[in-house]
């Protein structure tokens, strides 16, 4: 067992686990973004030529120290962000550089009207894409007790705890029925108890829909726990240097997941990578 | 996931039951632990003991009546001139409203317009900032001469007064609503019609609010205003009249009246205000 994780943590090994999946039918590929911002203080390099493909389902993590373009990356697959020319951003086998019903963003701050109720705001995004009321009713029904809301459908965000509200975040992602679901540290100001808690019950819930997600953080328990493959980003200029597939078996849980000898590998080998010691 | 029990404030459902729990939250900040009543009853108390100081004063130091009326003289008087004083009151009161009316309208259209069209910006926003500097007082004459002694005259002077809070104190507000609510709304595909009107309209509308408190008063100043520099009618009018007349006691029934109708329709707009229960969020 322990000779498996080691070959994992290898270069080789790293080289042969970058999917082979074919631009054409992956969820998500990208190829070639780099992004410059140019400021009156001079041109900063957010991204420079990252390229990868996400297979359709997959649960990939990117991490990264902060500042490194981490966010800018997820704003350039959501189409809220432009890539410098001569990068390409492919969905679900389409370019793509506008936003789209097939990907929804869950970012660090909830983003929750404080004006509507909890009902209310999950009703929004499908309520401004013009879906009939009928099937509006039908996916916030459906999502209040997946999120475990149910008896807070007409509070208000400020009424909600930390917990409650990025889950309400998630929802407000999940009811135009996404194809590809990227997460902005979408935990990042929450307790670490909370946290954990929810990243639990963020796989259950991926575990039901098989949604292709594409998590940014910079916690690396959070990213082993959670992901099929981890995306490891450089400082800035953002370049990837690590492309790990995480060999856990599924369905994952907090006790066995964490437990098992690997994850303590998997994170001891992303811990050198980004520097800590 | 455990969900944790909320306060006895929070599990009461419903917008009416979040704003009266905000009221009632925000008027024991200012009253500190003592009951609702005291509110009411501890001005009341002090405007007894200022009253009787005010009747005795004018006993005690001989005080001429034409310069200072006992209190019970003004007060007969505003009975006795009480036609008088309701017809002028409501004149000036409609074109203080007028006023008033037309400076939130045109004042969060005229933001409205500076925030979403850049031409508009560049061209008008500079203009307003030197114009709002410009005293509004020094205009009432030529008001007057453009629009004659009758209301007109008045109701504009109270718009002017009125209109730059509104323009700024709009203009703010929709320049503060959140950055990354708006960029929600850029994710969830919204046009810019729709996020006008369901993020930044009601984004924007606690500010909207400070400038309508904020313009009330300016009104009602600038239609009295109006009045002192050429009128037929109205309060401003009946304070001049009783001062030429040396009927001191007209004047400060009049000067009653003004405080009754700035101090209702200040209320009016803080009821409003408070309708806008998020804007403490």
């Amino acid at each position: 067992m322990d000779r498996r994780v080691e070959a994992a943590t290898t270069r080789a090994d790293v080289a042969a686990s970058r999917d082979p999946a074919d631009a054409a039918d992956a969820a998500v590929a990208i190829r070639n973004v780099s992004k410059t911002f140019v400021a009156r203080a001079g041109s900063v390099r957010a991204l420079d030529a990252v390229e990868f493909s996400i297979a359709s389902g997959q649960f990939v993590s990117v991490l990264g120290p902060s500042g490194c373009g981490k966010s800018t990356l997820l704003r350039i697959i959501a189409g809220l962000v432009r890539c410098d020319p001569g990068g390409e951003v492919m969905l679900l086998g389409a370019p793509h550089d506008d936003v789209s019903d097939d990907v929804a963003v869950v970012f660090q701050t909830h983003n929750m009207l404080p004006w509507l109720t909890v009902e209310r705001n999950l009703r929004l995004a499908a309520e401004v894409r013009g879906l009939p009321e009928a099937d509006i009713k039908r996916r916030v029904e459906a999502l209040l007790p997946v999120l475990k809301l149910e008896g807070f459908r007409h509070r208000y965000p400020h009424e909600l705890s930390g917990g409650m509200r990025q889950r309400a975040g998630l929802g407000q992602a999940l009811v135009l029925r996404p194809q590809v679901l990227l997460l902005d540290e979408p935990f990042g100001a929450l307790d670490a108890l909370t946290r954990d808690q929810l990243n639990v019950e963020l796989l259950r819930l991926w575990q039901e829909v098989r949604k292709t997600v594409v998590l940014i953080t910079h916690s690396i328990a959070e990213a082993v726990f959670l992901s099929d493959r981890v995306l490891v980003l450089s400082d800035r200029p953002g370049r990837i240097i690590e492309d790990l597939r995480i060999d856990l078996p599924r369905p994952r849980g907090p006790e066995t997941t964490k437990a098992a000898p690997e994850f303590g590998a998997y994170m001891l080998h992303l811990n050198r990578l980004m520097g800590v010691r | 996931m455990a969900l944790r029990p909320l306060p006895r404030a929070a599990a009461r459902l419903g917008a009416e039951a979040v704003s009266e729990n905000f009221t009632t939250s925000a008027l024991a900040a200012g009253g500190g632990d003592s009951a609702r009543w005291r509110r009411f009853v501890d001005p009341a108390v002090m405007f007894v003991i200022f009253a009787i100081l005010w009747e005795k004063a004018v006993d005690v130091f001989r005080i001429k009546a034409y310069l200072l009326p006992p209190l019970s003289k003004v007060l007969q008087t505003m009975w006795t001139s009480r036609d008088l004083l309701l017809r002028e009151s409501w004149i000036t009161t409609l074109e203080i409203l007028q006023g008033f009316a037309w400076a939130m309208i045109g004042g969060v259209l005229l933001a409205v317009a500076i925030h979403g069209v850049p031409t508009v910006r560049r061209a008008l926003y500079p203009l307003i900032v030197v114009f709002q500097g410009l005293p509004k007082i020094a205009l009432a004459p030529l008001m007057v001469i453009w629009f004659g002694y009758g209301t007109a005259s008045k109701v504009l002077m109270a718009f002017l007064f009125a209109f730059f809070p509104v323009v700024i104190n709009t203009l703010g507000g929709l320049a503060g609503t959140s950055p990354a609510l708006l960029e929600h709304f850029r994710a969830i595909g919204a046009s810019r019609i729709v996020t006008f009107r369901r993020l930044l309209v009601p984004s924007a509308l606690p500010a909207v609010l400070d400038g309508a408190r904020t313009a009330m008063p300016l009104a009602v100043i600038g239609a009295i205003v109006g009045e002192f520099v050429g009128s037929e009618a109205g309060l401003g009018h009946l304070i001049l009249d009783a001062n030429a007349n040396a009927r001191t006691d007209l004047l400060f029934a009049a000067l009653v009246m003004v405080s009754l109708i700035a101090g209702a329709l200040y209320l009016l707009v803080e009821l409003a205000a408070k309708r806008v229960w998020w804007r403490a969020l």
